[in-house]
């Protein structure tokens, strides 16, 4: 109830005090509502902790690439790049799901003739234009970001692990040997008309039925899928592009979930990553190029194995 | 200061004054563009291998390239001239195929970014010219080989994929068997790749000296390099390869491969090749869908190319 009303009062005030107006008279909020509410004030920053989660960004497929080690073993890398990722909207606990904050971000711009009032009223609350792909991200009271920040390539570093989602290629209609992997029949021997069909649904006249989530065809991809702990090789400052080891999940130039690994076993490899975020203002120093400790890289001379 | 000292001089990148070309009046007709002329380090150095020989001033082409007398020294008794009258322009434009993306829906960033790191590894190992047909020695980092690095001399059969992905087959006849080798080339474990020999096929992919004689495939893994000139048209050898007899690997007769290479009228019947034309698809040459025009992209590369690795 009272968070109801906090947010009543905020998008009062929205209203009322222009974007570009200095924070003079701050609005007033009631109740819950943390003291970095104001409009124009930069958030606290904390330290990242054990523990903490952090955010993740929206990027965008292009392409797959081959890189080599130093000991010379050749690996796949997709590259992915972050165009225009924003956060949007905070959403603290108690309204997202009672246990843990929320931030929602956005990726790719689109035009705004094409969007609903409500979505447009949230990208103009943040102050960003209209993006494609809006997700949310559970989020550790320590990582807030004020809605309307960049978000930028860096933010990961090479050597980490992340966990990428996206909704798989669609394939439409397929039947059960494409979806399930099933065997089907042979194709000679006398076969009648049965070469890719499932056989038998089940067990006979006990249960005397087919039970639920039997595999059979159906429509098969366009749904998401997360490819797990995948390494960062090498992350390009310049155009804002990550180079992920091995192959994710979508079609080229479709919008990606990027996050950092659930995974236990590769969680040391993040110590001390930019917490909140990487701040362009404040890291200007950073190479064009930032290259993982095995990475071949193709300003260096040839390889002598030994 | 002798002509040969001349020739060190420029080589370092200094323009000469006219007033060093003394005595040459008589020439000018035949010189371009004097004091205009820039020097190209490569030009000198495939040169000096040339037999140290020098370009004669009473020929404004480039130069011949017979060794058949190296004994005979010609010493040059005319101030040298160096590439003068081919600026460098003249010189053979190649931009290496997997430079051009491929047809997709795919962000050009990525392709600038590919390019990038391909110049990059340009740079460092000279990938040189070569073509399917041209005869290649590649050393190669090899943990497994002894003193670590692995040469191999063969033909270079066919050139595959875009990027750095970008391979090329090596094919060759040791100890009476066949070997295939795939490098790719912007691997880090390529050392050295020189061109023993720079020519063209009348193909664009020899798979089929797999079924051929194994005389076409034999390359001598001692060969000395041959010379070659950067300016000009690439040599074409016209050669027609004899086949075994039937079956081959694929069917090399029909029209969806065309090869010109293979000399049919020795191993198929005039009824066997008609029967081939029946897998004839006459309507694909006018088909808009599959035209993919690379001309005006291939020139912006190469520009762009040309410019990176003079820097």
């Amino acid at each position: 109830m009272a968070a109801w009303s906090c947010r009543f009062l905020l998008q009062r005030g929205t209203r009322l005090i222009s974007l570009r107006a200095a924070a003079e008279s701050p609005v007033q909020l009631v109740g819950c509502v943390r003291t970095y509410m104001r409009k124009n004030e930069p958030w606290q920053r904390h330290e990242w902790t054990e523990g903490s989660r952090r955010v993740g960004l929206v990027a965008v497929k292009l392409g797959m690439a081959p890189i080599w080690t130093t000991t010379g073993e050749r690996h796949v890398v997709t590259m992915l790049q972050v165009q225009d990722c924003h956060v949007i909207k905070y959403l603290p606990k108690e309204e997202y799901d009672g246990c843990t904050a929320a931030l929602i971000v956005g990726g790719k711009n689109v035009s705004p003739f094409y969007r609903s009032e409500s979505e447009l009223e949230m990208f103009r609350n943040a102050g960003v234009p209209p993006k494609q792909k809006v997700t949310t991200f559970k989020v550790s009271d320590n990582a807030l970001i004020k809605p309307g920040t960049p978000l930028y390539a860096a933010h990961f570093r090479p050597g980490q692990y992340v966990d990428v989602t996206a909704k798989s290629i669609g394939k439409g209609f397929q039947g059960v040997m494409k979806r399930w992997g099933f065997k089907g029949q042979p194709a000679t021997h006398g076969q009648t008309k049965t070469h890719r069909r499932p056989g038998a649904s089940g067990p006979g006249g006990d249960p005397a039925k087919v039970f639920k989530g039997k595999k059979m065809p159906g429509k098969m991809g366009n749904t998401y899928i997360t490819a797990h702990g995948l390494k960062i090789w090498r992350v390009n400052t310049k155009h804002n592009v990550l180079y992920v080891h091995g192959s994710v999940p979508g079609h080229r130039n479709c919008l990606l979930k990027v996050r950092d690994t659930a995974l236990p076993t590769r969680s040391s490899t993040l110590l001390n990553p930019p917490f909140p975020t990487y701040f362009s203002e404040e890291e200007a120093d950073l190479d064009e190029d930032l290259y993982d400790d095995n990475l071949f890289f193709h300003t260096e001379p040839s390889l002598t194995l030994t | 200061m002798t002509p040969r000292d001349k020739t060190r001089f420029c080589a370092h990148g200094f323009r000469t004054n006219s007033h060093a070309t003394t005595g040459r009046s008589d020439m000018a007709a035949c010189v371009k563009g004097l004091d205009k002329f820039t020097f190209s380090l490569r030009l000198i150095r495939n040169l000096q291998l040339q037999n140290e020989r020098y370009l004669s001033t009473s020929l404004c082409r480039s130069a011949p390239e017979s060794n058949a007398d190296p004994p005979r020294f010609i010493p040059p008794s005319k101030p040298v001239i160096i590439d003068k009258t081919q600026p460098e322009a003249s010189k053979r434009k190649f931009l290496s195929p997997e430079f051009i993306p491929p047809r997709q829906r795919t962000d050009p960033v990525k392709f600038s970014m590919e390019r990038k790191d391909m110049i990059r590894r340009r740079k460092v190992l000279d990938i040189p010219e070569f073509y399917v047909g041209s005869i290649l020695a590649v050393t190669m980092a090899d943990p497994n080989a002894s003193g670590k690095v692995n040469r191999f001399v063969g033909i270079c059969i066919q050139r595959g994929g875009k990027g750095l992905g970008a391979t090329f087959v090596l094919r060759n006849i040791i100890n009476n068997q066949g070997v295939e080798i795939c490098y790719e080339v912007y691997s880090p474990r390529i050392q050295k790749i020189e061109v023993l020999k720079l020519e063209k096929r009348l193909d664009d992919n020899l798979m089929y000296l797999r079924d051929a004689l194994p005389e076409y495939s034999t390359v001598d893994p001692d060969m000395k390099p041959v010379n070659y000139s950067h300016t000009g048209e690439v040599p074409v050898n016209k050669i027609k390869v004899r086949m075994r007899p039937k079956p081959w690997s694929k069917r090399w007769e029909r029209p969806n491969f065309d090869i010109q290479g293979i000399r049919f009228d020795l191993c198929l019947t005039p009824e066997q090749m008609a029967h081939a034309q029946k897998w004839a698809k006459p309507w694909e040459e006018y088909d808009m869908l599959k035209e993919y025009d690379t001309s005006q992209l291939e020139k912006e590369i190469f520009l762009e190319v040309q410019q990176e690795m003079n820097k």
